[in-house]
């Protein structure tokens, strides 16, 4: 009698807790900006193994009081004529050291103009402004002094947050959020900017293996579109396909798992070598063609769950449409900029984390597969499913071709629900073994019966 | 009989079975009404509050004092438990300018008030607060004026035209109604997001967390109010923290006093002008005003400035070392305009005790120094005038509109080195 009431309190504290939780975290991650009405500037770090790239968003209003540049009324086009004075100016303002005092190296990369909010203040326009960080031959990356005072040497009431973006040896390696180093703000007693040491901790491969290993999870589990092409060829794969359709019966069970075998292990190899090739040798590929490449793999796929167009061939298919989607892979390590012993870690835990999601998604699958083809509805569910795959490439191909719309941003969406989606295949994968089980006894109790399964 | 009596057992069973999830049903049921009606009338069935001794006769503290707890009787047990906390550090520099609500600020929100509450409320920060004309209660309740007009700039989304009074009191009587159209963008704009190339989603710029509008002020006594212990009056919201300590019936701090406004002027539906730091500013425009280019180039400091260096959470940073010119090398009447430029934040505390503060500073103006940043005409952004002394800090800044943009507003800070807090606490 207590039980469903015990039950219906737990859940209903749970939706609760979230409720509570979800608000309360963005606002206390909004704190630190409520402390000044004026905006800030934000300086985001991404550690690197040999050097610390800094990622300056800083305020136009009062850069201009404070650097005498004035970018109040210049447009984004016209922002190279000041480029010189302004790198010069950020150069004399930033000055990391060595916890011993020798100095880093700064250099002054791309600068860019743009309008943003932060809490209270309105919206106002900000100079963004990269700067590479790079300390003597053999010094810490993660330990050093942070002597900057970029705008609050001259308005003594402007606060620069420091945080850090990303820190692969600390295995953060998403680059969603940051976590906070420090304030840089006017000592008012002394009315002296007092510089920041930079403590980064202790960074070890391990981590950054692991933090790798997530993403890779990660990334296939909410990347709808490689998850898709995948199933969509296992779909066909215990039928035979007679006269190009697929009325040769069934394949039988082992011939069944053998073909789903070799198409997932071709689809894992061709991913991984063009992840290997084009991350190794940093061979930089335009996006969107691989992207669109991507979303015609699915099409084909999805053709030919209806009829077969490649019979017997699936995996090779696989392997060679898997190239592809290698090559997509590679992009988000790519992004990372990693030195190269990270870059092979990288690869290794990257792709280890996609194959041991794929393999989970493909077991929980599996049951689901082999028991629809065995089902009378099995053709109206196989083109029903290959209908909705086919509509979700073409929308892809039509979005990656330039033709933004809804259903690729349904499809996308997908991707985000990867709790619901899991639990229909776990559902879907108990089902289909209860169904098994229970044909057998049947059979078993009606003997005349068991030939027919 | 024995499958008799099995099939009795299983009926049996079956009932109790059926029984059983029938009471969870009712209990569950049942549960969720009470729950409920729980919260539909907590508001209405709380306890009565402790009643406290009104005397209508008493003067000066004991005035305040009196009136505190004629509001006090006028709340019920849970509502006096919001408004009477511990005189901690904590509670007592819970202060800002920001219109961040009760997540930075304790107290009774004035917006959650009946209007009995609220009077009685009010009449506590009229006796505790001055009687000149514009400044102590005056200005106090024309700032919360144009936080009227800030809520119905923002909720019309006209950021730029000239404002006018329209919404002042409908717009204040729900300030749940006022938390922050662009939600979203407060989230979105911690500093750990990547703001690049974003624009900003919503129309204006947020209300913060608390939202604008003269029912987002809060009031709260810290420590319980009495003619003979140690409390603290402390009122405030957006733009505005009235922070007076009062010691063994004596007013020993009035500060910090924040007093700060946008739009810095507007006029209401009825025709009435109002620019509430009009005083504040007209005292330190006559006192820099009179200073010769000589005099100027002595007070001008070398740094910017975008707000007051001794905001919120600054509590006991004043610099070591006092910059601009010294009062003491200017002439007999620029020295009386330091301390009429003084009186303005001075005012915000009853008047015998701001006599008293004056006459102290008047006593200190020697030591005093008087700096200015920016231009002397306090009309554009970074516009900035400091008076610094043995005890008074006074700060005054323009800031470029938040709401109305393209136009400035004023922040202001009123500190004393030794007696904010009423000396209670120190600060390193």
């Amino acid at each position: 009698m207590t039980d469903p009431r015990t039950w219906l309190t737990t859940a209903l504290r749970l939706v609760a807790g979230i409720a509570i939780a979800v608000p309360a975290a963005l606002l206390l991650g909004a704190s630190p900006a409520a402390a000044h009405p004026m905006p800030h500037s934000v300086v985001q770090l991404d550690v690197y193994k040999d050097s610390v790239t800094a990622r300056l968003a800083l305020p136009v209003g009062d850069f201009t009081t404070a650097s005498g540049i004035d970018l109040n009324t210049v447009k984004s086009s016209a922002l190279a004529t000041k480029s010189q004075a302004i790198r010069t100016y950020l150069a004399a303002h930033i000055h990391p050291t060595t916890l011993k005092g020798e100095a880093w190296q700064v250099a002054i990369g791309a600068l860019s103009l743009s309008r943003t909010e932060q809490t209270s203040t309105g919206p106002y326009r900000e100079l963004v402004a990269r700067a590479v960080l790079t300390p003597p031959a053999g010094a810490d990356v993660r330990h050093f002094t942070l002597d900057y005072d970029v705008i609050v040497h001259q308005v003594v009431t402007h606060i620069t947050l420091v945080s850090v973006r990303q820190d692969w040896a600390a295995g953060r390696v998403t680059g969603d959020g940051a976590t906070q180093v420090g304030t840089i703000r006017l000592d008012v007693r002394h009315m002296k900017v007092p510089p920041l040491t930079v403590d980064l901790g202790k960074g070890s491969a391990w981590r950054g293996f692991v933090a790798m290993l997530q993403l890779g999870a990660n990334h296939i589990l909410t990347g709808t579109d490689h998850l898709l092409f995948l199933l969509i060829l296992l779909l066909p794969a215990p039928l035979l396909a007679a006269g190009g359709r697929w009325n040769g019966g069934l394949a039988g069970p082992r011939a069944a798992l053998t073909r789903i075998g070799r198409i997932t292990l071709a689809f894992t190899v061709g991913h991984s070598v063009a992840l290997a090739a084009t991350a190794l040798t940093r061979f930089e590929i335009p996006g969107r063609p691989v992207e669109a490449f991507i979303a015609a793999s699915i099409l084909v796929g999805a053709v030919h769950a209806i009829r077969p167009l490649f019979p017997g061939k699936e995996a090779i298919v696989a392997g060679v449409f898997g190239l592809g989607h290698g090559m997509a892979f590679s992009f988000i390590l790519a992004e990372m900029h990693l030195s190269t012993g990270q870059l092979a870690t990288s690869l290794l835990a990257f792709n280890l984390g996609i194959e041991l999601v794929q393999l989970l998604l493909v077991c929980l699958a599996l049951p689901s597969l082999l028991v629809l083809a065995r089902l009378r509805v099995q053709p109206v569910l196989r083109v029903t499913g290959a209908l909705i795959t086919a509509t979700a490439a073409l929308g892809w191909l039509a979005d990656r071709l330039g033709l933004p719309n809804p259903v690729a941003r349904a499809a996308d969406s997908a991707g985000s629900h990867t709790t619901g989606m899991l639990t229909v295949l776990a559902l879907a994968a108990v089902a289909a073994v209860g169904w098994t089980l229970v044909v057998r006894q049947r059979g078993r109790g009606l003997p005349e019966l068991g030939t027919a399964t | 009989m024995s499958k008799e009596r099995t099939r009795l057992v299983r009926t049996r069973r079956t009932w109790r079975g059926i029984a059983g999830a029938v009471t969870a049903i009712v209990l569950v049921g049942g549960g969720f009404a009470v729950a409920n009606a729980s919260t539909d009338t907590q508001t209405g069935k709380s306890a009565a509050g402790v009643k406290r001794p009104v005397d209508k006769k008493a003067t000066g503290v004991g005035a305040v004092v009196s009136a505190a707890n004629e509001f006090l009787n006028t709340l019920d047990a849970d509502q006096q438990a919001e408004v009477l906390l511990d005189f901690s550090q904590a509670n007592a520099t819970a202060w800002s300018n920001l219109p961040c609500g009760s997540t930075c600020r304790p107290g009774i929100q004035l917006g959650s008030l009946t209007d009995t509450q609220l009077a009685a409320a009010m009449k506590v920060v009229k006796l505790a607060t001055g009687t000149g004309k514009g400044t102590g209660y005056d200005q106090i309740t024309q700032i919360l004026k144009a936080d009227d007009v800030l809520n119905a700039a923002q909720a019309t989304s006209s950021a730029g035209p000239a404002p006018s009074d329209t919404a002042s009191s409908t717009a204040s009587a729900d300030p749940s109604a006022t938390a922050d159209p662009s939600a979203s963008s407060t989230a979105t704009d911690t500093p750990t997001d990547v703001p690049t190339g974003t624009p900003p989603s919503g129309g204006t710029g947020g209300g913060g967390m608390g939202g604008y509008g003269s029912g987002v002020y809060f009031l709260a006594f810290l420590g319980t109010p009495s003619v003979t212990g140690t409390w603290q009056l402390h009122f405030g919201g957006h733009h505005l923290a009235v922070n007076q300590t009062y010691k063994k019936g004596k007013v020993a701090g009035a500060s910090p006093f924040f007093v700060g406004v946008e739009p810095s002027s507007w006029t209401d539906d009825d025709g009435t002008t109002y620019s509430p730091l009009e005083a504040q500013r007209n005292g330190m425009l006559a006192l820099t005003g009179s200073l010769s280019t000589e005099q100027l180039a002595t007070a001008k400091l070398s740094e910017s400035f975008s707000d007051v260096l001794l905001g919120p959470g600054e509590d006991g940073q004043f610099p070591a070392t006092k910059e601009g010119i010294k009062v003491s090398s200017l002439s007999p009447k620029q020295q009386q305009l330091v301390l009429k430029a003084i009186h303005p934040w001075i005012a915000n505390v009853d008047d015998a005790t701001a006599k008293q503060l004056m006459k102290t500073y008047a006593h200190e103006l020697n030591q005093t120094y008087v700096a200015y940043s920016g231009t002397t005409a306090l009309d554009t952004q970074g516009d900035y005038v400091r008076i610094d002394g043995p005890g008074v800090w006074i700060e005054f800044v323009c800031q470029n509109g938040l709401v109305f943009q393209g136009k400035v507003h004023y922040h202001t800070v009123y500190r004393d080195h030794t007696r904010d807090y009423g000396s209670e606490f120190t600060f390193s």
